[in-house]
Formats: C-alpha cells, sequence, structure tokens
C-alpha cells in the first residue's frame, strides 16, 4: 500500500511539472497544446542521454534543455510570426512523437542504472514538485512579475503601455513553460518509469494540460488535481488494491482518460463557469502585435 | 520589441528628480514638424504645438484628421518619420510608451487601457517602477489614496475594475499615470463615455490638476461644449494639419466647428413625416443577466410602432447591448416577454427572428457583424443563405448573390476594388455600410441598431443616418441604440434614457429637453412623461 | 532587413489566392523532404538514393504500388475526418480512436451474424458488407459525437476530449480481442479472428485495392462541392471563421458542433473499416493495430497542408501514402532504425508549422532606394 502511494505521488509530481509550467505559459496568454510532444522529447532524450553518459545530471540537463529549446521553437511561432497556437502547438507534439519514436527505438528497453535516491521514502522531485507549487502561486499573486505575466495574458495591450515587454514576459513564460515540461518527461523517464518504449507518456502531457484548465489557472489547484490523478493513474494499474473485481484490467487503464473528459465537463458547466470562469485568462491563444 | 530594454531604474529617477520642479508657465512639451506618412495617408503634416504647465490645452479635430497618429506619436506607440519633440526644451524620442512614460507623459485611453479582471490596486501597480519585486500594496493604497483625495477622486481600491462604471474606470487610468509621475496627461476623448453628471465631475478634477501645475491635453472629436468650458488654448487638426490655434476666449462652438470641417456645418437633419402605424414591437418587463452573471437589464418594457425611431439613450454598458441581443436572440431573458407583430417571440430562435422580419445591426461590426475571412459575397449571403430566393434544395445560387451584393455596393456607396476582396481590407466606414446594406436589403419589419455611427467619419455617419430615416419611410420600426445624444434626438420619435438596465422614461421627441434625458442618462430622476 | 542593398520587407497578407496557397504548401513539402533527407544522412545512407529507393518501390514495383494506395485510401478518410470539423474551426485528433470504434462495429456486424466460427460460413456478401460498411461509419461517427455534443452543449475543449478518447478506445479494442474478448482470436495470439470469405471486400484486381478506393474519391469531390456550394457547407464555413458572426445570422452552434464530428468520425470510421475488413491479406484486427492508428496522425497533416481542401488533400495522401510505405522499406533494406515513418511525420509536421507563416505573411524583396518612399506600418 506504502508502495502504491510512493508511485502515486510520484505520477502526481510528473503532472504537476508539467501542468505548472503550462500554468504559467497560459496565464500569460500562450497556449502550448503540445506539452505531450515536449514531454516525450524530454523523456527519450533525457533517457538516452544518461543511458550513454551514465550520468542523470546530464539526463535532466538535457531533458529541461530539449524542452526550454522547443518552447523557444514555440514561441518564435507564435508570438513573433503569430502562427496559430493550437496549429504550433500541434506541429510540436506531432514532431515529438514522430521523431522520438525513430530516434529512441534503438533504446528501447530499461535504463539499468542505479535508482535516485528519495528522501524519506519518496522520490526528490516530490518535494521539488510542492516547492514549485508554493513559489509559482507566491510569484504569481504577491509579485511584480506575477503580476505583470497575468496582465499579459489578461490583455496584452494595457501590459504594453503600462510598459510591460509583451513579447519578452511571453517568451520567457513560454520557454519556462516548456522547459518545465521537458523536465517532467525527464522525471517520466529516469525516474518514475525507466524503460523507454516508443509514445510512452501515454497522454499524459494531455492530461496535464486538462489540469491546467481544471485547476482555473491557480497553481495550488492544480497540485491537487495532479495527486488525484497520479492516484487514479495508480488505481487503474492495481486496481485490485482498491476494487477488486469490478472491471477487466483493460476497462481499468480506460478510467483516467475518461475522468478526464469528466473533469472538462464538470468545469464547463453553467455553475462552474459562472463562479470560476473569470479566472480563464482573457487573451489567451490570441497573439498580440503592437499597433 | 526593441523598446523597454532601457535600464530604467537610476535614470529614471533622475528624470523624476528633473521634472519635480516644473513651474507653472512654463513650456513642459513642445512639438516641432512632426510628419508621419502611411500609404496613401499623411496623417501628420507638420504639427508644430506647444503646451505650458499649468494649463489645459485642447486638440480638436474629426476622425481621419490626424488625432490618434499624434496622441500615438506622443506617447511612443508610433515614431514619426520626421519632427522633434522636446520635453523642458530637452530634445527626446520615444521608442515606446515605456519611454515616454519616464519622460513624464501619461495617457488615458478611450478604449480604458485596464485589466478588468485586476483590482484597481493592481492596474494602478502594473509596470511601476516603485511597486517592487514583492509587491507592497498597502503603501501604495496610501498613496494612491491620497492622490485621489487631492483631485477629487472616490474609489475603491480593492474592487475589481470590471465592477466599475466607465466614469470610475477612467479616474483608475487617470491616477495610475498620475502615480506614476505624469506631469503631462493626455486624454482621449475624456467626456465620451460618460454620463452628463460624471463629465462635470472629471471636468472638475481636470481643472485641479491643471491647477496643481500639470500640463493636460484633452483631444476631442464631438464634445465642443467641453472644449469651451474648460481648456485654455485649442488647436484644430484637420487633414493632418494644424488649420487652427485659439484662445478659447475667442472661440465659439460654431467657429471650431466651422474650423474642424473645413465648411459650414448643418447641426441639423431633416427628419421625414410618417404617420405611425400598427405596433410592431412590444416588450413587457424584460431582464437578463449580463457575461458576468450580474443583472444588466430590469423590467423593461416599451412599444414601437410601424415607422417609427425608438432611441435608446445610455452609456454604454447601462444594459443597452443585452437589450439588443434579447430582442435579437442571442441572449436569453430571465423574465418578461417579447411579442413581435402579434407573435410572442420571447423564445424564438435566432434564425426565425430574421425569417419573421427582424434585422440586427450590431454594435460590433468585426466580432460579430462580420466575417473577415470571407469575400463580400459571402458577407452578404450570412444574411441570406436561409432565403428561398437564393437557395434551392440547400444548394447557393452565387450567381445571385452576387448580383444582389453587386446591387447594394452600388446603392450603399461601398467602396471597394471589388466584392470578392475579404471583408476585412474594408475600412470601417465601409464595413458598416455592407452590414447596413446587408441587413436592409432583407427590408426587415423592425430593425434594431446598436450604435451605428460609432467610430464613422461625419461622411459615413450622415450616410448611415439617413439610411435609417429611409427605412423608417418604408415603416420599418426602429430600435437606435446610440451614446449620441444629439443622434438620438436628431432621429429618433421617442426618446427613451438608459441607465443601469432601467428605462428611466419615455419622451416624444418633440417635448425632449437635452438637459432631462442627460440628467436621466445619468440616473437622476425626473418626472415622467408617459407614452 | 536588408542584405546587399535589398531590403526584405514582410506583409501581412490581406488575400491569399489558391494558386500562391498551393505553391507554399508544395514549396513546405519540399523542405519537408528535404529536411527529412538529414534522418539518411545521419544513418549514413544517400539521401538521393534513399528517395530513389523510396519513390521507385513505393510507386513504380507492383507490391510496392498495391501497399501505397491502400495507405493512400487510408489516409484519405483519415484527412477526410480532420477536414470537416477543421472547416468549422474544431481540431479533431481523434481519428485513432473513431477509426478503432469503425472497425470495432464492423467486426461486431461479422460476429452478430455468426462469422466468427469458421472461415467458410455462408453469409451474404451483399448484406454484411454494405452492413460493415455502415456500421464502420456508424460506430466512428458515434465515437465523434461524443466530442461534437460536448463541444456544442458545453463548449469542451475538442482537443482534449479527442485524444483521451483515442486511449480509450485503444483500450476497448484490447478488451475485445484479448483475454477471452468476444473478438479475440480462437487460437489466442492477441489478435481478432479472421473474417469469413464472404465478407472480404471486393477488390478492384488489376490495383490489389478494395472498393473503398472509389469511396473515398466519392467523398472527397463531394465534401468540397458541399463545403463550396451548399447552405449547410456554408453554415460550417461560417462558423469556422467567425463562430460570434455565424451565431447572430442564426447558425445553431451546437447543431455544427455535433455535425461536423459526426461526418468526421463517420470517415474515421470508413478509415477503420478499410484497413482492418477490405484489405486484401488483413481481415483482421492484427496485435499491432496501434500502428495504424499512429498513421492516422498524417491526416491532420494532409489537411492542414491541403488548407481544409478535400480534393487537394488527395495527392498529399497518395505522397505521404508512398512514403510511408517506402520508408518502412528503406528501413528494411538499409537495415535502419525503426520508425521511419514517424519520423518522416514529425519532420513534415514541424516544416509545415513553420511555413504556416507564409499564409500569414507576404515577403518581398526590394530595391533599397525603392522602398525608400513607402512607409513600413503594420
Amino acid at each position: 500500500m506504502w508502495q502504491f502511494i510512493v508511485r502515486s505521488l510520484e505520477a502526481a509530481t510528473i503532472f504537476t511539472l508539467a501542468g505548472q509550467g503550462e500554468l504559467v505559459d497560459q496565464r500569460a496568454g500562450v497556449l502550448n497544446v503540445g506539452i505531450e510532444g515536449v514531454m516525450l522529447f524530454g523523456a527519450t532524450l533525457g533517457f538516452i542521454a544518461a543511458k550513454e553518459t551514465g550520468s542523470y545530471l546530464v539526463g535532466f540537463t538535457v531533458a529541461i534543455l530539449i524542452g526550454a529549446l522547443l518552447g523557444l521553437l514555440h514561441g518564435f511561432f507564435s508570438i513573433t510570426l503569430g502562427v496559430d497556437q493550437v496549429v504550433s502547438g500541434m506541429g510540436i507534439w506531432i514532431a515529438g512523437f514522430g521523431l522520438t519514436t525513430y530516434i529512441g527505438s534503438a533504446y528501447t528497453g530499461p535504463l539499468n542504472m542505479e535508482r535516485l535516491p528519495t528522501i524519506g521514502g519518496l522520490s526528490i522531485f516530490v518535494y521539488i514538485a510542492i516547492a514549485v507549487t508554493v513559489i509559482l502561486w507566491f510569484v504569481l499573486f504577491r509579485t511584480s512579475l506575477g503580476l505583470a505575466i497575468r496582465s499579459v495574458g489578461e490583455n496584452p495591450s494595457v501590459a504594453e503601455v503600462s510598459g510591460i515587454n509583451v513579447q519578452r514576459v511571453r517568451y520567457a513564460c513560454t520557454i519556462f513553460g516548456s522547459a518545465m515540461a521537458g523536465f517532467a518527461g525527464g522525471v517520466y523517464a529516469l525516474s518514475y518509469n525507466p524503460v523507454w518504449n516508443y509514445n510512452f507518456i501515454m497522454g499524459w502531457g494531455f492530461i496535464a494540460l486538462a489540469l491546467v484548465f481544471f485547476s482555473m489557472w491557480n497553481p495550488l489547484f492544480l497540485f491537487g488535481g495532479a495527486v488525484l490523478f497520479g492516484l487514479l493513474w495508480q488505481i487503474s494499474l492495481n486496481p485490485q488494491l482498491v476494487l477488486p473485481g469490478l472491471m477487466s484490467r483493460y476497462m481499468w487503464r480506460t478510467v483516467p482518460f475518461l475522468v478526464t473528459i469528466l473533469v472538462l465537463v464538470l468545469i464547463s458547466t453553467e455553475w462552474f463557469r459562472t463562479r470560476w470562469g473569470a479566472a480563464k485568462p482573457e487573451a489567451l491563444g490570441t497573439p498580440y502585435f503592437k499597433e | 520589441m526593441a523598446a523597454a530594454e532601457v535600464r530604467e531604474a537610476p535614470v529614471q529617477e533622475e528624470i523624476q528628480e528633473w521634472l519635480a520642479d516644473v513651474e507653472p508657465g512654463e513650456v513642459i512639451l513642445e512639438v516641432r514638424g512632426i510628419t508621419k506618412r502611411f500609404p496613401g495617408v499623411l496623417a501628420n503634416d507638420h504639427i508644430d504645438l506647444q503646451l505650458r504647465a499649468g494649463e489645459i490645452h485642447a486638440i480638436l479635430g474629426e476622425n481621419g484628421a490626424g488625432k490618434t497618429t499624434l496622441m500615438s506619436i506622443l506617447f511612443g506607440l508610433l515614431q514619426p518619420d520626421s519632427g522633434e519633440i522636446y520635453i523642458r526644451g530637452r530634445k527626446v524620442q520615444f521608442r515606446s510608451p515605456l519611454d515616454a512614460i519616464n519622460m513624464g507623459i501619461g495617457m488615458v485611453h478611450q478604449h480604458r487601457k485596464l485589466v478588468p479582471a485586476h483590482t484597481v490596486i493592481e492596474n494602478i501597480l502594473l509596470g511601476h517602477p516603485r511597486a517592487g519585486k514583492v509587491l507592497n500594496v498597502r503603501r501604495a493604497e496610501e498613496e494612491v489614496k491620497a492622490l485621489a483625495e487631492k483631485y477629487g477622486f472616490n474609489i475603491d481600491l480593492r474592487a475589481r475594475v470590471w465592477q466599475l462604471s466607465e466614469g470610475e474606470k477612467q479616474a483608475v487610468e487617470i491616477l495610475k499615470v498620475l502615480y506614476r509621475g505624469a506631469k503631462i496627461l493626455i486624454l482621449d476623448e475624456p467626456t465620451t463615455a460618460l454620463t452628463p453628471v460624471e463629465a462635470e465631475r472629471l471636468l472638475e478634477s481636470v481643472v485641479a490638476m491643471a491647477r496643481s501645475g500639470l500640463g493636460v491635453v484633452p483631444f476631442i472629436t464631438h464634445k465642443l461644449p467641453v472644449v469651451l468650458a474648460v481648456s485654455d488654448r485649442v488647436t484644430v487638426l484637420r487633414q493632418g494639419r494644424v488649420v487652427a490655434r485659439l484662445e478659447t476666449k475667442d472661440a465659439t462652438e460654431r467657429l471650431l466647428a466651422e474650423k474642424m470641417v473645413g465648411r459650414e456645418v448643418l447641426f441639423h437633419i431633416e427628419k421625414p413625416n410618417v404617420e405611425p402605424g400598427r405596433i410592431v414591437l412590444q416588450v413587457e418587463g424584460l431582464s437578463t443577466l449580463n457575461d458576468k452573471g450580474v443583472e444588466a437589464l430590469k423590467d423593461v418594457s416599451f412599444t414601437i410602432r410601424e415607422g417609427e425611431i425608438f432611441g435608446i439613450a445610455g452609456v454604454s454598458g447601462n444594459g443597452q447591448r443585452e437589450l439588443a441581443e434579447v430582442l435579437a436572440g442571442l441572449r436569453k431573458p430571465t423574465s418578461g416577454r417579447v411579442i413581435f407583430d402579434g407573435q410572442d417571440i420571447t423564445h424564438a430562435p435566432i434564425l426565425e427572428r430574421w425569417q419573421m422580419g427582424i434585422g440586427y445591426i450590431p454594435a460590433e461590426r468585426v466580432d460579430m457583424g462580420s466575417i473577415g475571412d470571407f469575400s463580400l459575397v459571402e458577407n452578404v449571403l450570412l444574411n441570406f443563405y436561409f432565403d428561398n430566393a437564393v437557395v434551392q434544395h440547400g444548394i447557393v445560387d452565387f450567381d445571385r448573390v452576387r448580383q444582389l451584393t453587386r446591387e447594394l455596393i452600388v446603392e450603399f456607396g461601398v467602396s471597394t476594388p471589388g466584392m470578392d476582396v475579404e471583408a476585412k481590407t474594408l475600412s470601417g466606414g465601409n464595413l458598416q455600410k455592407l452590414i447596413l446594406a446587408r441587413v436592409m436589403a432583407r427590408r426587415p419589419k423592425l430593425l434594431i441598431a446598436a450604435l451605428p455611427t460609432q467610430g464613422l467619419d461625419i461622411g459615413a455617419t450622415e450616410f448611415v443616418r439617413k439610411k435609417l430615416l429611409e427605412a423608417k419611410q418604408h415603416r420599418a420600426a426602429i430600435l437606435l441604440i446610440s451614446e449620441d445624444l444629439d443622434e438620438v434626438m436628431m432621429l429618433s420619435d421617442w426618446i427613451a434614457p438608459m441607465y443601469e438596465g432601467r428605462i428611466m422614461g419615455i419622451i416624444p421627441a418633440d417635448q425632449a429637453r437635452r438637459e432631462d434625458i442627460g440628467a436621466m442618462m445619468a440616473g437622476l430622476p425626473v418626472e415622467e412623461k408617459a407614452q | 532587413m536588408s542584405v546587399a542593398g535589398y531590403r526584405i520587407r514582410l506583409r501581412r497578407r490581406t488575400t491569399l489566392p489558391g494558386w500562391e496557397a498551393a505553391l507554399i504548401s508544395i514549396l513546405a513539402v519540399v523542405v519537408g523532404l528535404v529536411l527529412f533527407s538529414l534522418i539518411f544522412v545521419l544513418a549514413g545512407v544517400d539521401p538521393v538514393a534513399a528517395y530513389k529507393n523510396i519513390f521507385s518501390y513505393a510507386y513504380t514495383n507492383k507490391y510496392g504500388l498495391t501497399l501505397t494506395l491502400n495507405r493512400f485510401v487510408f489516409l484519405a478518410f483519415a484527412t477526410l475526418a480532420f477536414i470537416v470539423p477543421y472547416r468549422a474551426g474544431l481540431w479533431n485528433i481523434g481519428m485513432t480512436g473513431q477509426l478503432y470504434m469503425g472497425t470495432l462495429a464492423a467486426y461486431a456486424v461479422v460476429y452478430a451474424m455468426g462469422g466468427k466460427t469458421s472461415p467458410k460460413v455462408p453469409l451474404n456478401p451483399y448484406v454484411v458488407i454494405p452492413l460493415m460498411v455502415m456500421a464502420a461509419a456508424a460506430g466512428g461517427g458515434l465515437m465523434g459525437a461524443i466530442p461534437g455534443f460536448l463541444k456544442g452543449k458545453l463548449n469542451v475543449n475538442e482537443i482534449v476530449t479527442t485524444m483521451m478518447l483515442n486511449f480509450v478506445a485503444f483500450w476497448w479494442v484490447a478488451q475485445m480481442i484479448k483475454e477471452g474478448g468476444p473478438f479475440m482470436n480462437p487460437q489466442g495470439r492477441g489478435e481478432s479472428f479472421v473474417l469469413p470469405y464472404a465478407a472480404y471486400a471486393p477488390v478492384i484486381t488489376s490495383l490489389g485495392v478494395p472498393f473503398t478506393l472509389i469511396l473515398a474519391l466519392v467523398l472527397a469531390i463531394g465534401l468540397d462541392f458541399v463545403f463550396a456550394r451548399t447552405k449547410i457547407g456554408y453554415q460550417i464555413r461560417a462558423f469556422g471563421r467567425n463562430p460570434l458572426a455565424a451565431r447572430y445570422a442564426g447558425i445553431d452552434p451546437f447543431r455544427i458542433a455535433v455535425l461536423v464530428f459526426v461526418v468526421g468520425g463517420a470517415m474515421a470510421g470508413l478509415a477503420g473499416y478499410h484497413y482492418f475488413a477490405a484489405v486484401p491479406g488483413v481481415y483482421k484486427i492484427a496485435r499491432n493495430y496501434s500502428y495504424f492508428g499512429d498513421l492516422a496522425f498524417y491526416g491532420i497533416i494532409c489537411g492542414l497542408i491541403s488548407q481544409g481542401s478535400a480534393i487537394a488533400a488527395l495527392p498529399v495522401a497518395l505522397l505521404f501514402g508512398g512514403l510511408s510505405v517506402g520508408g518502412r522499406f528503406m528501413q528494411g533494406k538499409f537495415h535502419m532504425k525503426f520508425g521511419v515513418d514517424y519520423a518522416l511525420l514529425g519532420v513534415l509536421m514541424i516544416t509545415l508549422v513553420a511555413f504556416q507563416f507564409f499564409y500569414r505573411y507576404e515577403v518581398t524583396l526590394e530595391k533599397e532606394e525603392e522602398s525608400l518612399h513607402v512607409a513600413v506600418h503594420r
């Protein structure tokens, strides 16, 4: 049972890291629907780097850097060139899906490295995720930088005339968000599930995306949602621990995905929308050019 | 993107210090020979301007006279092709709004530059150099409060901006630029969106600001009385050039108007005499919510007959949009009934209303009234795709639609290189003409026109008004929603001022007095004159 | 920016003529293929030889051509599945799940008629085959109806829902064909039962391609006609370009959202029918069924490159069908790593995104002096 909780929290960590990055990105008004692809890149290249050098540090560095690089790319497409953000995000997802399948195929199989040390039985990333959550909440709601980010996402032209460099804030947030997704991919491939297989992120990036919507763009709620999904994922893998004999194991595997849809439906109902809907960054998904 | 790379901190303080001892009467801002050209237009042609500390210097001009360009240049949003700007005799160059802000220029926009979802104090602190890395909200609140008291503003700093009235929002913007240390205040159409009462209060504050040594530059299109009431000097622009510089005491309303337009202006338009017919629209106790879930329309009742123009006067945001949308079927009412042509259409779907003969000209021309990526032909189809005249067995007869479009373009004088260009290439006035043409081509029995002349130049405005009167002659019932009290009084048979979701009274046009309607728009009770 | 006396100017486009859009799309594909040749270079294969091999296998070799055409039909359906919602401004990335559901529905027809027991079960092909086709379309359509309904009713993000349903459908297929599922092959092996002879789809013998080829072509042409000339097509396009204006004009957003997703899903369902029930030599849901699910994502690229035109998407689908077949062939012949066709997918997609820029901006070169009198204003 302890093992079950540990695994759940580790899964939650990955949802949190990827989700918090995307949350910051969206708070600045940039939507990246391709975090699944960024996670695949981070996971695959991080995995390969770690395996080739035998160093976790190198692995994580590569994962974060490739994430940042993809963020820069998404920023260039969607901020500078004004390409539809959904098109750009989709491009990054499919590119990640396609290219990592090819790049990683020679590395199919386990990482075979000594596991990372734990603190109090939990992976260090759990603590990192909690720290990130708290710090982001503070930055977003208690600092000038956070105010600038939120304003850029709500109404970029207001931010511009207040002396904020909209493009720079958006770039920074997009790169940060994507680097976090790359990092999350690294944690997935190097700590949570260190066995490379093609497309092995299994939709977690999309679930993280849904969690951001669900969180109403608040890091604390996002963390809560991530923990729930971490638990849910573990239940779907080990239903015998909780509800034995209810469904076949394949049917259990569909549960996290169905619950994701259910959650999105819930937050889209009239009741939720009138109460929480105001939280949505007003300029989300719209490119901004100076007049 | 170049702009905000400037390392502000030390420089900024230096400038603040340098600006601190400005004396009333000294020339604080000077503009010499500003010229700005856009493809095909000379927007600013060697404009010279002088502003003294402590004076109110109004800039007057029609739409298209070059006001917006000049304002954008003064605020660093645009760079001039040639010409210089001096602050206290020192030549400056603004590459971005931040540069302008740092040189003591504060801009209060007509379209409020505030984040509605954030609190007042958050908006004021946004981008402020002394906000601190970690926001020190309490200190800022105290300082802003002191500033507000000095100039007679009364604002709840913790409120969210979307909860405020237009006048309060404007006050927030003024406080924001003052708190940022502005010495020169540029006001874009300061009284346009305000009720008469709010406007008066604003002008008092503006005078107070000038008294305390600020240079104030209001840019004004229509509200000539405002200019005469508070300014010290006036500069009039026409076609990008300065055509007059006057002391306000030497100016009259008519003189200014003539300078602006370059010809004698007819302030009145001949209203055709149409005998009202049977009742077309009957609204009973209508209420609804706005997008935020707040009641925005409260128990509204009125009727409109054939050949009548029913004018709703009021500042935007008082429920006019919601009223129009409920009548067009875009918004569900929470209570009340709508009867059109004897039928209850309270819950009728949008399409059915079009088919029954209700036509809607939305205020949101670009966002709702047209499809920018579609050709003019396909935009005309937007109000005809359900019409058997152009669609048979589900197949669109495009020849027929093209012919119709051609006719409308000619009749309404839409200036365009052709009907296959995308609608987004049209100017605001031409787009409005196209929408008007398309809706009026349906010969609606009820025409809902929301802010039909907003943002149009004088020529297009006159044209739209003429067409509305034409529709009246064709015995359409017309609901006219306008912020422009003159327009409402000029066109309507009945005038209904709206305030906070309520109709404050329904007054026959021939008995309407400007002052009464102005007061009612501000929510002040006036003796009712029933319909 | 200026280079050697010339100034490079960017202008936001106000119009994009059809031929120019086509040119940009073709250029995007060409650049994508050039970039893709890097993969061969890195694998130590001469790119020119590689492309020669790919194209000659895919389009001139008899076996290769049959494979290519079958893939073409599959991609064409997957593309239509993407295009129909795309014209309404909605993103269907759920063609994978929809095609799985279409496939399951087609197999359910055979299963219900007792076709599982033996390959020689005497079924009437004139009954069973049309029923399978209809069931596949209905199954895919029903799966598509879910995101369509949620989008139309509650504005639920369709990208996430369709993607989630892909995973759901993936496991549903496993449930049906593995570990005692009703469609399990009697011999085990983790795949479905083999269709009886009577359910084999009629084949255009000279090409080795089932009748679905004709169906795909007819549907593509029909769809373009619908979008260009009919009332419903206009309503869908209007909604896609400006939902608010569409609503203002009385177009019901709910109806549009459901309709496009049901039609799109049905197209995907047909893709499933084509590959798992009609292509000669397959006639079963194989163990690696997810490969074809992944392949369906090519539909997104084809749809984007063709700018939403179904007819224009056909040559694109033919090209990518051939490339993926040829890529697989290369993988074997030159002992390259697994996933060459996946890599192609990725490279093409990222190139295409970069090229989106050219759909929006006009790039012109001008001599310095001449450009002086034209001010740039955005």
